[in-house]
């Protein structure tokens, strides 16, 4: 807070960077020099420090609070200690959403990040029709998911729709989708892969950052196009595509629109359960059923496993993501 | 292969993901013309008869509130929470990225952190603090998060981008006596446009479509953005105009389109073209 | 509850404040306006669409003519979004001065201090005009926490060409038995399955105990029925579905949100005689009501049921003009002249009488049924307890899984009644 009211001093005396070659460099990560922006560090942040303290701290700490308790959304919150997070593990409803939220994970962060890196390939070259495919391949993630996509959605996985008769032509028929416990997620997983467009638009951006120089000298050295990707494209992009990597996974795990427009009809995250997304399940008890404290913990619980998923996923970037401003 | 054939393949390949891909869209705006109570089991691309009235209810507004007002709602709320956002996770952004002070890896985790929980269990805290602020059925609590960085989704993208600018930018710059706003206005926004740009477009697109902050903070029927307004064409316990939803949506898509192709193109002019001219 | 509604509010109000020190209003209250002479606003809420807006702010206009001293803050949701919208407001400390309330969630707000005590305002709201089995369904332990402003009941709503089109003809009354029959025969010749599988609908099986003189739950709260009653019940749909009585759950569920009446999945179904206006307004068939089957011919086992209730906000810094607007939305002919029968069929007799002439086919029909059972309709609905949502929602979820083969009827029983068990408390 301090740094927010003393902005004035700290713009005419501390906002100079007094980093020096010797700590700007590869080595520059070391304790004292830890203390050198700080004055401009807290001013560039206030606002953030700001939002921190004022809308998420309070807000984060007290859905801790209520995860130790019963709190029904109306009168004061009982205190239960851990019961919300034993009751978890005994809840079947639970852990079906739990094998539904990995299963959905794992299937559909990887498959959009893929497509959207090979579509940002795609369009990374400079042509003279490259805004209006940007465009059209960027479509349908301007859309969102609303009950407008999920009338359309619905409509192209039925039976004898869209998908079923290219399926049938194809030799495999399909049946609807939407009516199908088995493969009603799938549906889902093609909205997100669908609605690449976040993460296409991420990479185009990490494209374009790339210096041209690298690839013309390493065309001088005789590099081939896969040579080129592999030693530059994937390389340079690395920080990028960490970003891309992380979000979709962080995102998959608290998939929630999709579901509860697109496939909750008898019931959140039908049919059958099968789209019961961790989130859904959590509006449901939070919401629907009035156990705010079981969803607290709930939230809670998820924090930890997406947590510690996230710490893997930073320790590992160490030994790929390469950053050019010389630490990694 | 020559260029030209090999262009000519390029552009085979990138209309047959097209075709593929804008397939939904196509069907939704063969729904809007669709007579509304054919629509939901209606399975064909193209409809069997086609009607304007759709868009005939849906420019006729809500309860006396015309389809004008809920457009410029969606605008007023979109264009600040866009410079909100920028500014707000530029610096922050840059921060984080380029500057060294301490606590600097515990804010950062905890800005990580942030992203974790889902929001659903804040929904109610938060609501309480506007409350007792008095700020329900205004703007603020739709915008002031955006100008304060709360979205930790851009504040990390602005840091991965400038975390890929050359070091040595900054040595320069020093070394003529640029202060760091200098640095950071002149030197380091510049470089990074296509992030800037990217997040101008992320963040007009989800506030446009949000639905559950307005339907929470805002009460009056003369400040609901659009995609309120949408809902109202639906209810369970009696009836649905799914016509006339369908025809909103995409109505309000157009501003989102127009946004988006004005702003793409900047995506383009990255350090690779717009150069080191610092 | 009042005490512990302030309790838990500043409870949480705390740990948000220790991070708001800054916000000064954060000391504030929510404060009410009215001191400085102006007009008194009220916010007033329900869920509706477009259409029901439109009448509102209709009606309003009226109210507003009538009281200058009042004005009116409306705000409409879907039926979903408003109980998400009003759940996260009343947490917060921020529920609407005059709201729309249903049946199901009606203890869930009243128990919880939330909701005013009609009888106690200044100006109690009249219900003696209401039809008697309407005028004490909004009060919870002797107290008023709401009053219905329309009403309807369960019934029989079929398609009467896809019955004749299979030779079945349709009987003042069925037993169970002879509907189960007279469907699987209609699914038989006609292709059209012959109704939408009953036993996935919670009330229909409350219905049924009270036809053999059982009841679902208990007045303090718990469930009276036995496993072994579900099991019987959900056997015969098991075995209607069998015998091809039913459609296929995989259409059901693809035909969201269009109901299976209405995706013309089915020639018949047992549920609330207002869902007539949903479905007449998803398909182009005619329907037609009629008694729903029972296994005692002398009783039904219906009640009138309170389709849509208004209640006033304990919190409301103006009870007395909330108390004025239910009033006058649930009393006030010239407001039954405008909704007709958008609100469902009106609560007051002024109001039914007003409402008579705008009334479409559809609810005329509705209307027309509701006479020819209006012996059986004189017991009011018992209050359900709270946490009715949670258990109606589990049976009907519950049902799907057996629908799709992947529970047993014993499991499915079990797993219903350790949820409701959780869920009542």
């Amino acid at each position: 807070m301090t740094a927010g009211t003393s902005a004035g001093p700290a713009l005419s005396r501390g906002l100079r960077p007094s980093a020096g070659p010797q700590q700007a460099g590869p080595g520059g990560r070391t304790r004292k020099s830890l203390r050198t922006d700080g004055p401009a560090g807290y001013f560039f942040l206030s606002p953030w420090i700001l939002g921190m303290l004022l809308l998420t701290l309070g807000p984060m700490l007290a859905s801790l609070y209520l995860s130790f308790t019963d709190y029904n959304l109306f009168t004061a919150p009982e205190w239960v200690g851990l019961q919300n997070y034993v009751d978890m593990f005994a809840d079947q409803r639970w852990r079906q959403s739990v094998l539904v939220t990995l299963t959905y994970v794992v299937i559909s962060a990887p498959l959009k990040l893929a497509v959207a890196l090979a579509v940002a390939m795609l369009l990374a070259r400079p042509r003279r029709s490259q805004g209006f495919y940007r465009s059209a391949f960027y479509a349908p993630s301007l859309i969102g998911a609303s009950v407008s996509i999920a009338i359309t959605w619905r409509a192209l996985f039925s039976d004898d729709a869209a998908v079923d008769r290219v399926l049938t032509a194809l030799g495999f028929p399909s049946g609807g989708w939407v009516g199908d416990p088995s493969r009603a997620l799938m549906i889902l997983v093609l909205l997100a892969v669908w609605q690449f467009g976040a993460p296409m638009v991420i990479f185009l951006a990490g494209l374009k950052q790339i210096p041209r120089e690298l690839y013309e000298a390493a065309e001088c050295d005789g590099a081939g196009p896969w040579r080129k990707f592999w030693s530059i494209t994937l390389p340079t992009l690395s920080p990028v595509i960490f970003f891309n990597v992380l979000m979709e996974t962080i995102g998959a795990f608290q998939a929630f629109t999709s579901a509860f427009v697109v496939s909750s009809g008898n019931g959140l995250g039908g049919p059958a359960g099968s789209t019961l997304f961790y989130t859904l399940y959590l509006y449901e008890r939070g919401f629907q059923d009035f156990r705010m404290g079981y969803a607290s913990a709930m939230a809670w619980m998820l924090l930890l496993a997406v947590g510690l998923v996230t710490a893997v996923l930073f320790r590992t970037s160490r030994s790929w993501v390469f950053y050019n401003d010389g630490s990694s | 292969m020559t260029t030209r054939v090999r262009s000519v393949v390029w552009h085979v390949a990138a209309l047959a993901i097209l075709v593929v891909l804008l397939y939904p869209v196509a069907w939704t705006i063969g729904a809007s013309f669709t007579p509304s109570r054919d629509i939901v089991g209606n399975l064909e691309l193209f409809p069997a008869t086609p009607t304007g009235a759709n868009y005939a209810r849906a420019a006729e507004g809500i309860a006396g509130v015309s389809i004008w007002s809920f457009f410029r709602n969606s605008v007023v709320l979109a264009v600040l929470s866009v410079i909100g956002t920028v500014a707000s996770s530029a610096m922050a952004g840059y921060a984080f990225a380029r500057l060294r002070f301490r606590g600097r890896g515990l804010m950062f985790t905890m800005m990580i952190g942030t992203l974790l929980l889902p929001f659903h269990v804040m929904i109610i805290p938060q609501y309480i603090i506007f409350q007792r602020a008095g700020l329900i059925d205004t703007f603020v609590p739709l915008l002031i998060g955006k100008f304060l960085a709360t979205e930790a989704f851009f504040v990390f993208l602005i840091v991965q981008f400038m975390r890929t600018l050359p070091r040595e930018l900054d040595e320069a710059a020093t070394i003529d006596g640029c202060g760091h706003l200098r640095l950071f206005w002149n030197i380091i926004l510049p470089l990074s446009r296509p992030a800037l740009i990217t997040v101008s477009i992320f963040t007009f697109i989800w506030t446009w479509n949000d639905f559950l902050g307005p339907l929470l903070y805002l009460n009056s029927p003369e400040n609901y953005p659009l995609p309120i307004a949408l809902q109202a064409f639906i209810d369970q316990t009696t009836t649905s105009d799914y016509g006339a939803m369908i025809a909103m949506s995409l109505l309000a898509l157009i501003p989102v389109l127009l946004f988006f192709l004005a702003f793409q193109r900047y995506l383009v002019e990255g350090v690779a073209t717009s150069g080191m001219k610092g | 509850m009042l005490n512990g509604e302030r309790h838990r509010s500043r409870l949480l109000a705390a740990l948000a404040c220790a991070a708001v020190l800054l916000l000064t209003a954060c000391g504030g209250s929510g404060g009410g306006d009215g001191g400085d002479g102006g007009p008194v606003e009220l916010r007033y809420s329900w869920w509706g669409n477009a259409d029901r807006a439109a009448l509102m702010q209709q009606a309003i206009a009226i109210f507003e003519a009538d009281h200058p001293d009042i004005k009116i803050t409306p705000n409409f949701s879907d039926f979903a979004e408003y109980w998400q919208k009003l759940n996260t407001e009343s947490a917060g400390g921020g529920t609407p001065d005059v709201l729309q309330m249903d049946f199901s969630y009606l203890r869930e707000y009243g128990d919880r201090g939330l909701l005013l005590d009609l009888d106690k305002s200044e100006n109690p709201v009249p219900v003696n005009d209401l039809l008697p089995g309407l005028q004490q369904a909004g009060v919870v332990d002797g107290q008023r926490f709401a009053v219905a402003l329309s009403g309807n009941t369960w019934g029989l709503i079929y398609d009467p060409a896809a019955f004749q089109t299979a030779g079945v003809s349709v009987p003042e009354r069925w037993t169970w038995e002879e509907y189960g029959a007279a469907i699987t025969k209609v699914a038989q010749t006609s292709g059209m399955a012959g109704a939408w599988d009953y036993t996935s609908i919670m009330g229909v099986f409350e219905i049924w105990l009270r036809q053999q003189g059982k009841a679902l739950f208990t007045e303090d709260g718990r469930i009276e029925a036995t496993p072994a009653d579900l099991e019987r019940f959900w056997q015969q749909g098991v075995d209607l579905r069998a015998a091809g009585a039913f459609p296929p759950q995989d259409k059901v569920a693809q035909a969201l949100p269009v109901t299976v009446m209405g995706a013309d999945l089915a020639a018949s179904t047992v549920n609330l005689d207002s869902m007539v206006t949903r479905y007449a307004g998803e398909s182009d068939r005619e329907f037609a009501l009629g008694a729903l089957p029972s296994s005692n011919p002398a009783d039904l086992g219906i009640r009138l049921r309170p389709g849509i209730l208004l209640s006033a906000f304990s919190g409301t810094d103006h009870p007395r003009q909330a108390a004025q607007l239910i009033d006058f939305m649930v009393n006030d002919p010239r407001v039954g002249e405008i909704f007709g029968g958008n609100r469902g069929l009106p609560a007051s007799n002024a109001q039914r009488a007003a409402a008579t002439p705008k009334l479409s086919a559809t609810d005329a029909a509705v209307a027309e049924y509701e006479k020819t059972i209006a012996q059986q309709l004189t017991v009011p609905s018992a209050l359900p307890p709270a946490g009715v949502g949670t258990a109606d929602s589990a049976f009907l979820r519950i049902n799907e899984e057996m629908a799709y083969g992947r529970i047993s009827v014993q499991d499915a029983a079990a797993q219903w009644f350790s949820e409701t068990e959780a869920a009542l408390r």
